[in-house]
């Protein structure tokens, strides 16, 4: 087949390239393509009257759309009258394009024009089958459709709800996302109420898919299904433990239900303050400083392997006891002694220290302004040199003076 | 009247290997006017000065108003006035504040001093120009301002050095009669001067330094005799004879020597003045002055150092 | 040989004296007048140029003093470094030999007080003087400053403003001593002057040039390591300090400008983890000045104590 249209191509050319206006022109496909349609399928001519299901169920005191099409294959278009037969007393069945009550049709060629019953059943209607007939009749064409309505019985409303992750596991401070899957098992489109039940200070928020934006009620066709997202935030002092939520999804007197589970792990926090609450201190120049840091843990799980780290100046020491804390309890305040010794050739003024305190699950740092004080030993030395020059000066009255 | 108020004893003072004051001993007394006499640089200054504790002394000893100067410079200073020579004062201030100045310094309270700078004013006779700037002042004016602040001082000796150099004689005059005045108050006075003249007549003794030695010392009477060898000189004017032949052979005449035209002076060892008269005029001369000279101080320096120099 | 009675006997006179003659001289008009000139327009242009800066400034009044303004290109402190040793050497050449030449001088040493008590009571009435002058100068810039910046000191810049007046006065007695010590040295006025204003020039003009020439002699051809480049830095610093001047304007520096950390060579590591701009307590900034002062009154008291040795050995006499 590829050989043969690579032949045909080969041949063409010439013809092509000589004349263009055959190339050109439509409505006369070249000899060889029309072939090839042949070898495909067998050329069908005719209008069509189609429907997807000639066979419907409908419901008393209902209006039911069934959809059926004009179908124009290969054959001049023209316009046919559409009208219903054998519809039962009390129904009202009429033909409907577009929206409107229409009386004919016209397909294009090759073409077809979608077009709907309006079929209004009486209350009343008694059960069983009513067997109508579609018909479009045109100067050339008449076509029908003979089509099979049943009065059935009103399908209960049915929601389903399913998700694959029902249990998530996280700390406080995670966010809990599931993905749940909603169903429409119902006949028709509903629009579904979304709530869930939470334990207290839980934060739950909808989302639509992958979108962004908060819901609280979502349609969905009939026979589909739609994933709508569920945020749990729980609140940040929550204990640890397990945290169920119920999701409910509820409409037209229908309702699914699917319970997810926190598994809150529970999550230690550090704090790191100075014992009288001042993040300042004073420190000699050369000499050793404590200071009294209070290691805390305000989260809800133990930290361990808590261990103490500084970073000071350059040619700055700074030493912890103790370095390490091996757990700190939630709820727990361990003080840390932290010694500073500045360097010899520290200048006077203010400088930052910053102490870490860093175990498994949160680290916390805090910046202490540590003021430089330089020795008074420098101003004793001073003194002794006027003192010397004192000297000096007594020593010079008592040699000389009183002339 | 004999009691001593300065003692000097042995006072020594060198520099190096000279001798400014070459072991001197000195009594003052009480209510007299000493007064030291030399050239210049034979050792007054110094010697003032030590009595005065301005300067080391180098060996013996001095007592003034029993004080010693050397240990206790305080104490008499506050007794002794002092008129340096060549005194100054503070040109941009008054007499008055000048005076003000010394009574803090000397430590008289308040209420009094200003009685006194008025009084000791008066006594010099500056009172009128008591707020005048010193700048304004003569040399003579000065001098007097400083002998005011001896007497404003009450001091028990007032030492004076070169007092009366550079000041014309009216000047002079004025202030050795305040000189007198101090002595009428019962001021021991040391006053050092190389003019002799004008010093001899206030001083009732005299030193005579001399290379920073006392040469001689006495009332200038006892020095003319000392030196002189005559406490009588005498002055005869006389014309028509030979004077100087009539009066050789007078008994205790010893020199008669021409002293200007018609002018002869006689040196006596006694008073010989009638027996002079006498032959003048028995010779036939006429008479026309006999005085009878005081011993001169400075005959006796000119004759002292005239000897000194021929004896080196 | 122990003399009697105390050697300052008679100082309160001499100092009333001194203070009451420097006050009403003619010279200390002159001085005044000259210090107004050179301290008025400095003060007057950063005053001028303080009222335009609207960012707030915890240390604005000590601004007036440390301030370039950009009209007059010299600070108030400057000008004062320059002219303080003026105003001390006026006030002090001729204490000594001018009463030696009026010939006062034996006359008041026959008073009963002895020449300590003459020269220390000069020497204090001198410096009073100074800080009289001083004081003055410093109540008309902050009268100036409330004026024209219209809101009142702090405390604390009080206290540094007034640790510049303490400051300032001892740096006047450091030139009042040296001036009073050629007063000592030289009987003529004139000499005495010439010397004091020779040494003058000589630590304003010639002695920073000198320095350096000394620093580059000192210095090796090639500086192999940062260990001798900061020895080299401090003895420039050190030579220079051995001008009075420059511990004065160091001595400022720290007082002055809150912010001055060090007034030596410093490292940048040495300023690593420093938060900047941050001004030292005031108790810091003394401690940091304290050699600069200590400096200024020992070289006070010793260049004092020459003069003193010098004048008890003169003979009195003229």
């Amino acid at each position: 087949m590829r050989r043969l249209i690579a032949s045909l191509a080969l041949i063409a050319a010439p013809i092509l390239i000589a004349n263009q206006t055959f190339a050109a022109d439509p409505p006369k496909p070249p000899a060889g393509a029309a072939a090839a349609t042949a070898a495909n399928a067998a050329p069908l001519h005719g209008m069509w009257l189609l429907t997807d299901y000639p066979s419907q169920t409908v419901r008393p005191g209902e209006v039911s759309t069934i959809r059926f099409k004009l179908q124009n294959a290969g054959i001049a278009p023209e316009s046919l009258a559409v009208s219903v037969d054998g519809a039962p007393a009390g129904w009202k069945i009429d033909v409907m394009g577009n929206g409107q009550p229409i009386a004919a049709a016209m397909a294009p060629t090759n073409d077809s024009v979608a077009l709907q019953l309006r079929v209004e059943v009486p209350k009343d209607a008694a059960p069983g089958s009513q067997n109508i007939v579609v018909h479009a009749k045109g100067a050339t064409q008449s076509i029908a459709l003979p089509m099979t309505l049943t009065i059935g019985k009103e399908v209960p409303a049915k929601i389903a709800i399913k998700t694959q992750l029902p249990s998530l596991i996280g700390t406080p401070k995670s966010s809990f996302d599931y993905t749940l899957s909603v169903t429409n098992e119902s006949g028709k489109e509903m629009t579904m109420a979304l709530a869930a039940q939470a334990p207290g200070n839980f934060q739950t928020t909808f989302t639509e898919g992958y979108g962004t934006n908060e819901i609280s009620s979502l349609p969905i066709e009939a026979g589909a299904s739609k994933d709508i997202k569920v945020k749990v935030r729980p609140p940040s002092d929550v204990k640890a433990g397990n945290y169920p939520v119920l999701v409910k999804v509820s409409g037209q007197g229908a309702t699914a239900e699917q319970k997810v589970t926190l598994q809150i792990s529970g999550q230690g926090q550090l704090s790191l303050t100075a014992k009288d609450g001042r993040l300042s201190g004073e420190a000699q120049v050369g000499k050793t400083s404590d200071y009294t840091l209070i290691v805390g843990n305000d989260g809800t799980a133990p930290i361990e392997n808590v261990e103490m780290s500084g970073s000071v100046p350059s040619d700055w020491k700074v030493e912890f006891a103790p370095k390490a804390i091996q757990n700190v309890a939630p709820g727990e305040k361990r003080e840390v002694k932290v010694s500073v010794t500045p360097s010899d050739k520290a200048i006077a003024g203010d400088y930052v220290a910053s102490f870490r305190a860093g175990g498994r699950g949160d680290s916390k740092s805090a910046d202490f302004r540590i003021t430089v004080t330089t020795s008074t030993l420098w101003g004793m030395v001073g003194i002794g040199i006027i003192a010397i020059a004192l000297l000096v000066l007594l020593g010079a009255v008592a040699r000389f003076g009183r002339r | 009247m004999s009691e001593n108020v300065i003692e000097a004893r042995g006072l020594l003072k060198t520099y190096g290997e000279a001798r400014a004051v070459d072991a001197i001993d000195l009594d003052i007394r009480r209510g007299e006017i000493f007064g030291l006499l030399g050239p210049n640089g034979a050792g007054k200054t110094t010697t003032i000065l030590m009595m005065l504790g301005l300067t080391e002394t180098s060996g013996g000893s001095v007592s003034v108003l029993g004080f010693d100067p050397v240990r206790q410079p305080l104490q008499v200073k506050r007794r002794v006035g002092y008129l340096p020579d060549a005194v100054g004062f503070y040109d941009h201030m008054t007499a008055r504040e000048n005076l003000i100045y010394t009574a803090r310094l000397l430590d008289i309270p308040r209420r009094e001093s200003n009685g006194r700078i008025m009084q000791a004013l008066k006594s010099v006779a500056l009172d009128d120009v008591a707020d005048k700037r010193v700048a304004t002042f003569s040399r003579g004016m000065r001098q007097r301002l400083g002998i005011a602040e001896i007497v404003m001082k009450k001091a028990e000796i007032a030492i004076l050095d070169e007092p009366t150099s550079g000041l014309d004689p009216h000047a002079t005059f004025e202030l050795l009669e305040m000189i007198r005045g101090l002595k009428k108050a019962g001021v021991a006075v040391l006053l050092s001067s190389h003019l002799l003249d004008r010093v001899q007549s206030v001083c009732d003794r005299v030193a005579l330094f001399n290379k920073g030695k006392i040469a001689l010392m006495g009332t200038v009477v006892e020095l003319a005799n000392q030196v002189l060898g005559a406490g009588h000189p005498l002055l005869v004017e006389a014309s028509g004879i030979d004077v100087a032949a009539a009066l050789r052979g007078i008994e205790g005449v010893q020199q008669v020597l021409p002293a200007g035209e018609g002018a002869w002076r006689v040196v006596a060892d006694r008073d010989v003045r009638a027996v002079v008269a006498r032959n003048v005029v028995t010779a036939g001369g006429s008479l026309s002055r006999l005085s009878d000279l005081q011993p001169s101080l400075e005959e006796v320096y000119t004759h002292y150092f005239e000897g000194e120099r021929h004896a080196a | 040989m122990q003399r009697e009675g105390s050697p300052f006997t008679g100082i309160g006179p001499v100092f009333m004296k001194e203070l009451s003659d420097h006050l009403t001289s003619i010279r200390m008009m002159v001085l005044t007048l000259f210090v107004i000139v050179f301290g008025a327009f400095p003060v007057a242009s950063s005053l001028q140029t303080l009222r335009t800066v609207v960012s707030a400034d915890a240390y604005l009044y000590l601004r007036i003093f440390t301030i370039e303004p950009q009209q007059v290109p010299i600070s108030f402190i400057s000008a004062l470094n320059f002219i303080i040793p003026l105003m001390a050497i006026g006030l002090g050449f001729d204490s000594v030999n001018s009463e030696f030449n009026r010939r006062t001088l034996s006359r008041v040493l026959s008073q009963p007080i002895y020449r300590d008590a003459l020269l220390l009571g000069k020497f204090l009435g001198g410096l009073m003087t100074l800080a009289v002058g001083l004081l003055a100068l410093w109540l008309i810039v902050f009268g100036a400053g409330l004026l024209l910046l219209g809101i009142p000191p702090r405390g604390v810049e009080v206290a540094r403003a007034f640790g510049f007046l303490v400051v300032a006065v001892f740096y006047g007695g450091v030139w009042l001593a040296i001036a009073m010590l050629f007063s000592v040295v030289f009987r003529s006025t004139a000499t005495s002057a010439l010397c004091a204003l020779g040494l003058w020039l000589f630590f304003f003009i010639l002695w920073p040039m000198i320095a350096n020439a000394l620093v580059l002699g000192f210095a090796p051809a090639e500086i192999t390591s940062i260990d001798q480049y900061v020895g080299i830095q401090e003895l420039a610093i050190a030579l220079q300090r051995l001008s009075p001047g420059t511990l004065f304007s160091e001595a400022l520096l720290g007082l002055l400008n809150p912010e001055t950390r060090t007034l030596g060579f410093m490292l940048p590591t040495q300023m690593r983890g420093a938060i900047p701009n941050a001004p030292l307590p005031l108790d810091q900034s003394l401690l940091l000045i304290w050699p600069q002062v200590t400096g200024l009154i020992a070289g006070m008291i010793v260049v004092f104590s020459a003069a003193y040795v010098v004048f008890q050995r003169e003979e009195v006499r003229a």
